[in-house]
């Protein structure tokens, strides 16, 4: 029996208080996996990973590995990778191509649709003892896509896809869903593990925008941060619904930094396809960060990669994958617009690596922070103290922002970041935290 | 493009052999400036990402996509980034050893040479256990008055998914 926790003393979304414990706690990662991950719906894979029937990748859901399919009928599925006999890993790469999945111990076989097809020495079971239709592949619950990022979810209670992401899929669509082809990745997702809880790189990626004249103070000394430290606080912290959040800053005023600095020649049909208050928003905005709760985080930046290149965009998503109370693992793609020139994915895709991911010349500097802080969290005393997340609470909602949700003007604050803790409070302790 | 093997233990081995022992000197001593000097303007310094996939489906390295797409400009900006006071990764630095062998040697028909050779970098920071980095690198050596320019790196890494928490080395 897990040491009980009182996860709801842990929170306190008003005073702006979040205790350190939630960092570092087996017993409140125990009660994280059991009511928040095995519940809420996970980011599991792009389409654009798998086009061809017989195409998978091996992910996880809550921990789990999990096979993600085309199947020979064109429909994706989700399935434990796990064969019914033993329990061995059906699926041992990465990714691959299969016309039917074979086991390697016993050699029970399975179709890319996930029913099991044949067993070996089969006459050697009579009919009582092998029922080859109860045996198909364990199904990911509930499986379900948005504009082609595939998701899962372990329980069947939970809302489905569409009302899980609700007002969220506005800020989306500005996104993924700008142009009529839509999105797709550039290359497998970079993966890397950092000792820290995943809550503080989501704690980042909820509208932390403030860090990063500290943080990225690198950067600035370099030159390739606009000199005043307030330049980046414009624009709004958002709640587009419940613990999915995010922010949008402005970049300098010139049609360059204008819809977040996208290539000219796509500017015409982004125009086209999205709606007025969606093109309201992406005109007026270089930057957006945030986060699908709750860890699929997104960042739509404007970087230089060098000290030459000019401001270019990326598009990255990446899931904060708890492995243990004090451990992570980061799967970070890069996406591009199907639309998108050759030219246009080299840049962007130099930009991004040379930025972002392990080896980033911003993100390197992250992952310093979050494991420092995790480290620091542990300690018995730290943890009589709690952290401090207080600014611009002040500040009320614009009654006239165009999008939905609620927004706060002004991109330094740490409003957006008590969201996300109320939300993870409340699947942690209610039996129907999306009532 | 001809290429002509270069024998185990021949002058020019030696003298590449040399440079590459001095580079990783360089790399571990935190002489970045110095370092770069070595570097050619033309430059690729690339290190893909693996997949762990099936021999049928090759070595699972992905041609386009890495955890390093570097040029010259973004190699100076990585150095003067690291002589800027709050690089975090670095500061305070990392200590690191750089152990390069198995080299063989090629020379190409405008006398460049090709070098490929399987490296092991430790790197502890704090007072952390040891980040292990181990691949092999596939080096473009560019003969330049009595020396070489690095004018192409590319690093083959093991790793598929990066068992440290950044990579704020060079390798
Ligand atoms: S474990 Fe799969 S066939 Fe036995
Ligand atoms: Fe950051």
């Amino acid at each position: 029996m897990a040491d009980t926790v009182d996860i709801a003393a842990l929170v306190d979304e008003e005073a702006g208080h979040v205790s350190r414990r939630i960092y570092a706690d087996p017993a409140v990662y125990e009660a994280e996996q059991e009511g928040l991950f095995r519940r809420a719906w996970g980011f599991l894979a792009h389409e654009s990973e798998v086009p061809e029937p017989g195409d998978y990748v091996e992910r996880q859901l809550a921990g789990e590995n999990v096979l993600v399919i085309h199947g020979k009928d064109g429909v994706i599925r989700a399935f434990l990778n796990s064969c019914r006999h033993r329990g061995m890993r059906l699926c041992r790469a990465d990714k691959g191509n299969a016309s039917f999945l074979r086991c390697p111990y016993h050699g029970w076989s399975y179709s890319p649709e996930g029913e099991l097809v044949s067993v070996f020495a089969e006459e050697l079971y009579d009919a009582e003892h092998l029922d080859k239709s109860e045996l198909g592949l364990i199904k990911v619950t509930q499986v379900d896509s948005y504009k082609g990022f595939i998701f899962g979810c372990w329980s069947e209670e939970t809302p489905a896809l569409d009302e899980y992401l609700g007002d969220m899929r506005f800020y989306l669509d500005i996104l993924v869903g700008r142009t009529p082809g839509g999105v797709e990745v550039m290359g497998p997702p970079q993966c890397w593990e950092v000792h820290t809880n995943w809550k503080f790189a989501t704690d980042n990626f909820t509208g932390d925008n403030f860090h990063l004249y500290t943080a990225h103070g690198s950067i600035a000394e370099l030159g390739l941060l606009p000199p005043d430290p307030m330049a980046l606080s414009f624009g709004n912290l958002i709640q587009a619904q419940r613990g999915h959040v995010l922010h949008i800053v402005p970049g300098p005023p010139i049609p360059e930094a204008e819809y977040f600095g996208l290539p000219m020649e796509l500017r015409p049909v982004i125009e086209e396809t999205l709606s007025e208050p969606q093109r309201e928003i992406a005109k007026g905005h270089a930057f957006s960060v945030g986060t699908v709760f709750p860890n699929l985080s997104f960042m739509q930046v404007m970087v230089q990669g060098d000290l030459r290149s000019p401001p270019t965009p990326f598009l990255s998503f990446r899931i904060w994958q708890p492995t243990g109370p004090t451990t992570t693992k980061v799967w970070s793609w890069l996406f591009v617009e199907k639309e998108a020139s050759e030219e246009y994915r080299k840049a962007t895709y130099e930009a991004y690596v040379r930025t972002f991911g392990p080896s980033g010349i911003f993100e390197q500097d992250d992952m310093e922070n979050w494991e420092e802080c995790t480290r620091m969290n542990k300690g018995a005393i730290a943890q009589r103290y709690n952290l401090h997340h207080g600014m611009a609470l002040q500040v009320p909602p614009d009654p006239d922002f165009p999008g939905p949700g609620k927004a706060w003007p002004g991109s330094y604050g740490e409003r957006t970041q008590l969201c996300f803790y109320g939300e993870w409070k409340r699947w942690l302790t209610q039996e129907e935290p999306w009532a | 493009m001809s290429m002509q093997p270069v024998p185990v233990g021949s002058a020019d081995y030696n003298a590449v052999l040399e440079w590459l022992y001095r580079e990783a000197a360089l790399l571990d001593s935190g002489e970045f400036e110095a370092w770069f000097a070595l570097l050619a303007p033309d430059i690729a310094y690339e290190m893909p990402t693996r997949q762990s996939v099936y021999q049928k489906d090759g070595d699972g390295y992905q041609e386009d996509f890495g955890f390093y797409a570097e040029n010259h400009s973004s190699l100076e900006t990585r150095v003067k980034r690291l002589g800027t006071e709050q690089a975090w990764a670095e500061q305070p630095g990392s200590r690191t050893r750089h152990f390069v062998s198995n080299l063989l040697l090629q020379k190409d028909g405008e006398g460049a040479f090709h070098a490929t050779t399987s490296f092991m970098v430790t790197r502890i920071r704090s007072d952390l256990p040891y980040d292990l980095f181990t691949g092999e690198r596939r080096d473009v050596l560019r003969p330049d008055g009595g020396g070489y320019l690095l004018a192409r790196r590319t690093i083959l890494f093991d790793q598929t998914v990066l068992k440290s928490y950044n990579l704020s080395i060079f390798l």
